[in-house]
């Protein structure tokens, strides 16, 4: 933090630092047994927010704390580490709170702002359809107008906080195009699928989404009609660089088990450290890590001085995403035998294997950096 | 209720780092409130939401301790009282003489709270000392305070048993760990405890003509623990009593 805010940096720091021991004693011991689904995240979570986790990067008038991006950006990556599925469901939330304090009207954000930032109301991001992601432009999902308001129908896939939620930002099309309105649960027509079995991150509910003429009054409107698809766009490169920050999350959390087992582990008469070929991984790992926090860093700064961040939310994403893939196989192959059988080691891998899919695929995001480099030559 | 915490600004134990010859590195070491002064802290304000009143934090310490000092208006302390000092170039009896005197300042407290003893040197002199050096009761190592009217009934948690005493206010008394959980500040109380009054006083000040006092410890060196790694083999109730006779050897259990 000194390094990027001379003046700020010990405001800063104390901000991270309480958040950051609330953390380690709240959420690192009991992440195993969330990951298990012993121990239910819905507790820690909004003791989490209550601790103001999503107050950081949002104006003072809404119950925010004014800070730049980059430290909430900080604040994630310490959650990444300490618990990812807990991570991944606040990152949603945020990103609802985001898209509404650009786009909303005055009298949403004063109505809604308040209580998703103290976590009061948590919040549900609902784009993706069963037959599109990526291709938001496709979706099914309709918003019918009629007298007061609209008529929502259709339904949302892989939606986390899904069927937990008390508010969903819902993308559905008008005859305007995609747009965005505020769906608040439970509402008549709404309903959810059941918590969609996953690979990792098992500790967030990803469900199905489903609306069946759920009427919505007409100030449930956000923005204007048609203009849901850039809100959306909007939305995700800004949590592009969250993701981009969890996964450097995940990554340390499994680099430092490795870095205490490889001085522990022995072989042939010296600990496993010992060995160039594991200090190779040691050095791979911690320089992969450094490089994706200063991607994720790099564009957050582009975000908070107003410039276009979207290319470079989407290099931290697809880098910091794959880093950790990289770096939680390490992980495993550091662990041998131990790796491969003990959650403790390989639910790292699990949970960072959803980023390269989430919130726009490494395929998809290399289009968009890609197009913009070639358009600059144009 | 007027009630004075001592809080100190103490080296993190958990990041010393010691040198080759054994030696804690303690200069330019990292810095965190001691950790049962969070307990002291949290007892206060406990007591002032029972009894009203303001809850002053005083410390000896340098520019560094002013963090902890927020920490602890953070947690919900109204103000705080720093003497500008390194408490590590002076033994216990000064520190106690400086914080006895900016307490006389702006007293008087009707109690004044501090933890069992600092989470680095753990000497646990203080309390007493402030005690002895204000003129005051000093109730040590309490699990359990209730203050009603003009006296403290205080569960001292002693290491075979518990005793109740009753004592009048004004009094010292010291905290131990089990006393409460104490509470996070939340992220908006970290931001406005900034904002909170913190007052500076200097030692010639308080205490003019006095010399700062020469360290009583002369020096300290890490211990390496090894263990034994002694493996009893056998069926259970053979192993189970070399492993008594063995703890009974070491005087762990009695004979």
């Amino acid at each position: 933090m000194e390094t990027f805010y001379p003046d700020h940096h010990q405001e800063y720091s104390e901000v991270l630092t309480s958040l950051g021991a609330f953390m380690e004693k709240e959420l690192l011991p009991i992440s195993p047994k969330i990951d298990t689904g012993e121990v239910k995240m819905a507790k820690p979570r909004r003791a989490l927010l209550k601790q103001g986790m999503c107050q950081i990067a949002f104006p003072e008038e809404y119950g925010g704390l004014g800070l730049p991006f980059s430290v909430y950006a900080t604040a994630v990556e310490m959650l990444g580490t300490a618990e990812a599925s807990t991570c991944l469901s606040v990152e949603i939330h945020n990103a609802v709170a985001e898209g509404l304090s650009r786009f909303a009207t005055d009298a949403q954000k004063r109505a809604y702002l308040p209580k998703i930032l103290s976590g009061d109301k948590l919040a549900s991001f609902t784009l993706t359809e069963p037959a599109s992601g990526s291709d938001a432009g496709t979706m099914a999902t309709t918003a019918q107008k009629e007298a007061g308001g609209y008529s929502i129908n259709g339904s949302k896939m892989f939606i986390t906080n899904g069927g937990e939620a008390d508010l969903y930002l819902v993308f559905a099309k008008t005859k305007k195009g995609p747009s965005c309105f505020i769906v608040e649960a439970p509402s008549p027509g709404l309903s959810f699928g059941e918590d969609l079995k996953k690979l990792g991150m098992r500790g967030s509910r990803t469900s199905e989404v489903i609306f069946s003429d759920c009427r919505i009054p007409e100030e449930n409107l956000v923005g204007e009609e048609g203009k849901g698809a850039d809100y959306a766009k909007e939305i995700l490169h800004s949590a592009r660089i969250v993701v981009a920050a969890l996964n450097v999350g995940i990554a340390r959390i499994a680099y430092e088990k490795s870095l205490a087992y490889s001085r522990q582990r022995k072989a042939f008469g010296k600990t496993i450290s010992e060995f160039q070929l594991i200090r190779e991984k040691i050095a791979d790992m911690k320089t992969e890590m450094d490089a994706a926090r200063l991607l994720y860093f790099y564009a957050s700064r582009i975000k908070e001085s107003g410039g276009d961040y979207s290319s470079e939310a989407s290099q931290a994403k697809v880098f910091s995403t794959e880093m950790s893939l990289r770096v939680c196989d390490s992980a495993i192959q550091i662990h041998g035998g131990y790796g491969y059988t003990t959650d403790e080691i390989h639910r790292h891998w699990r949970d960072a294997r959803l980023l390269t899919i989430g919130e726009g695929t490494s395929e998809v995001l290399r289009m968009l950096i890609a197009r913009r480099e070639l358009a600059k030559l144009q | 209720m007027k009630i004075a915490v001592c809080v100190k600004n103490a080296v993190d134990e958990t990041e010393l780092k010691v040198d080759s010859g054994g030696n804690p590195q303690l200069r330019g070491a990292p810095t965190k409130m001691s950790t049962f002064d969070k307990n002291a802290v949290e007892e206060a304000l406990r007591l002032k939401a029972a009894h009203q009143g303001e809850v002053v934090v005083v410390t000896v310490g340098t520019s560094e301790a002013k963090k902890t000092m927020k920490e602890a208006l953070a947690m919900g302390s109204d103000r705080g009282i720093l003497v500008s000092a390194d408490p590590m170039a002076m033994d216990n009896r000064r520190t106690s003489e400086l914080l006895a005197a900016a307490l006389k300042k702006g007293g008087p407290y009707d109690m004044i709270l501090c933890s069992e003893g600092s989470s680095d040197m753990y000497s646990g002199l203080v309390p007493p000392m402030l005690g002895e050096l204000l003129g005051l009761p000093y109730v040590g190592y309490a699990k359990k305070i209730d203050v009603s009217g003009k006296s403290a009934k205080v569960e001292r948690a002693l290491e075979d048993s518990i005793d109740v005493v009753e004592a009048p206010l004004p009094l010292v008394v010291s905290v131990v760990s089990e006393i409460n959980e104490p509470r996070y500040p939340t992220l908006i109380q970290i931001m406005q405890a900034g904002k909170k009054p913190m007052e500076e006083l200097i030692p010639e000040t308080l205490l003019p003509g006095v010399a700062p006092a020469m360290p009583l410890v002369g020096g300290m060196k890490a211990q390496a623990m090894t263990r034994k790694r002694v493996v009893f083999e056998g069926p259970p109730a053979e192993t189970a009593k070399k492993l008594v006779d063995a703890l009974a050897a070491e005087g762990v259990l009695p004979r």
